[in-house]
């Protein structure tokens, strides 16, 4: 290969770089593959990250979370390539019992762990397609989950378009620690489309319709227990993600955006656009800044924190005449906007290591809501994200 | 009528980009590097799904499969 470089340089006095592109362009031959082709990877890869969250608001924090997780993703035989996925979480703080009051006054606070895997096969057929069969197992003291998918790609001859589609299935247990111990039941289905189209030689674009459909257990059994939590049994979710990537030859940058609409039947309709700006610098460093913002409806079942002026807090107006309707006082299906603010950097080695670390700060607040009025009377939702890893390619 | 404007803006799509130049295997040199993947980290794209999962009502549209947890 070296030979064939240096004989077409000579010859068409071409820039190495652009040359050298080229030739990593090939198939089998490059370290990461062009981004609407279908071709099976040569290359292993093994990650590690270490992760730590805490979240906090202004009457005191609420969840720490640490997690260390491995990924490997390695060719084994015959086009055949296997990845394998495993993260533990440690989660300890306090959860609110309703709205935003925190339950870490006068109740326990909480304390878990999560182990998490995940393993898929993927086969490369002679016709730029692929599929990709992924089983995954999720297990919590009180949450138990098992889940599987699959994923076929296929691109056209000339590796510019690749659609996806793909099918996947969750059965889920939770068994929560309060209350009599019962198990109840979760399935969902999930569902996706999608088409990968390379543009022009610095752009890329992505379009998924996603669905999925829920059933079962879908309320929260803390904040039943402790507040007032009743969902509807069934939820049905769909979201459309569009995805546009460009390169900068000026400025050796790539710009990664990406909107995903969301609409489900529990009327929360979302919004979220991202932006990351993948800055390459000299001596294989890359710094990455990026913001991501999102807003969201209330769920239709979601009442404020205004309290029945009989019962109080955490009962909303009218409960005794309608104890059996949907409720729920849980921030996550209020109306808010939120801003997350980031920033990676990284830097590769020989031998093809890299390493990295990010940090993010997230917020989420009422009125930051823009197409409509946010949720009032809730505490400001912060959160500090920071994440180290270990990455090696061979 | 959502579901009809969404095939319709696929089709839009695709064949917009059939009429486009083809980009040639030789020009695919920037398209290959790693910053231009659309998930090119994969233990951060997980962290970042399982964060907002968590923590909002939103989600799905990359992959399927993923499974539940907890947290939500």
């Amino acid at each position: 290969m070296r030979v064939q470089l240096n004989t077409m340089q000579n010859r068409t006095r071409t820039p190495a770089r652009s040359i050298l592109a080229a030739a990593l362009a090939l198939p089998g031959l490059l370290p990461g593959t062009s981004q609407a082709q279908v071709t099976a990877p040569n290359a292993t890869l093994v990650q590690f990250k270490f992760l730590y969250y805490k979240d906090y608001q202004q009457s005191g924090d609420r969840m720490t979370i640490k997690s260390p997780a491995l990924y490997l993703l390695t060719p084994i035989v015959d086009d055949w390539v296997f990845e394998i996925g495993a993260v533990y979480d440690s989660i300890s703080g306090a959860s609110p019992y309703y709205h935003t009051t925190l339950s870490g006054a006068s109740g326990k606070g909480i304390q878990d762990g999560r182990t998490a895997a995940d393993v898929t096969f993927t086969k490369y057929f002679a016709n730029r397609t692929s599929v990709a069969v992924r089983a995954a197992y999720s297990n919590e003291n009180d949450y138990k989950s098992i889940a599987g998918g699959v994923t076929i790609r296929h691109a056209t001859p000339d590796q510019n378009t690749t659609f996806t589609l793909g099918g996947g299935y969750s059965g889920d247990q939770v068994f929560p620690e309060v209350g009599t111990p019962q198990t109840y039941y979760k399935r969902t289905y999930d569902a996706i489309v999608g088409v990968s189209q390379v543009i022009t030689p610095n752009d890329t674009a992505q379009l998924n319709f996603y669905h999925a459909y829920q059933s079962g257990y879908l309320t929260d059994p803390y904040k039943a227990y402790y507040g007032v939590d009743n969902r509807p049994t069934t939820r049905s979710q769909n979201a459309l993600l569009a995805r546009w990537n460009h390169y900068f030859d000026w400025a050796d940058a790539t710009l990664r955006t990406s909107y995903r609409y969301y609409h489900d039947d529990w009327e929360v309709s979302a919004n979220t656009l991202t932006l990351d700006w993948a800055q390459t610098l000299p001596g294989g460093w890359v710094l990455t800044p990026g913001l991501r913002y999102t807003a969201q409806s209330a769920a239709f079942f979601y009442f404020d924190p205004v309290y029945d002026p009989l019962l109080g807090a955490p009962f909303p107006p009218g409960y005794l005449l309608n104890p059996t309707a949907f409720y729920s006082e849980d921030q996550r299906l209020s109306a808010f906007g939120a801003i997350t603010a980031g920033l990676k950097v990284s830097k590769a080695f020989a031998g093809g290591w890299i390493i990295d670390g990010k940090a993010e700060y997230y917020e989420q607040r009422g009125d930051w809501r823009i197409g409509g009025d946010g949720s009032p009377g809730l505490e400001t939702f912060k959160a500090q994200i920071y994440q180290v890893g270990v990455t090696r390619k061979f | 009528m959502k579901r009809v404007l969404l095939v319709v803006a696929a089709c839009v799509l695709v064949t917009a980009c059939e009429s486009m130049p083809k980009v040639q295997p030789w020009q695919k040199g920037n398209l290959a590097k790693p910053e231009m993947a659309f998930d090119p980290d994969t233990l951060e794209a997980r962290f970042a799904d399982h964060t907002y999962f968590s923590k909002e009502a939103a989600s799905g549209g990359a992959g399927v499969g993923g499974g539940g947890c907890g947290c939500n």
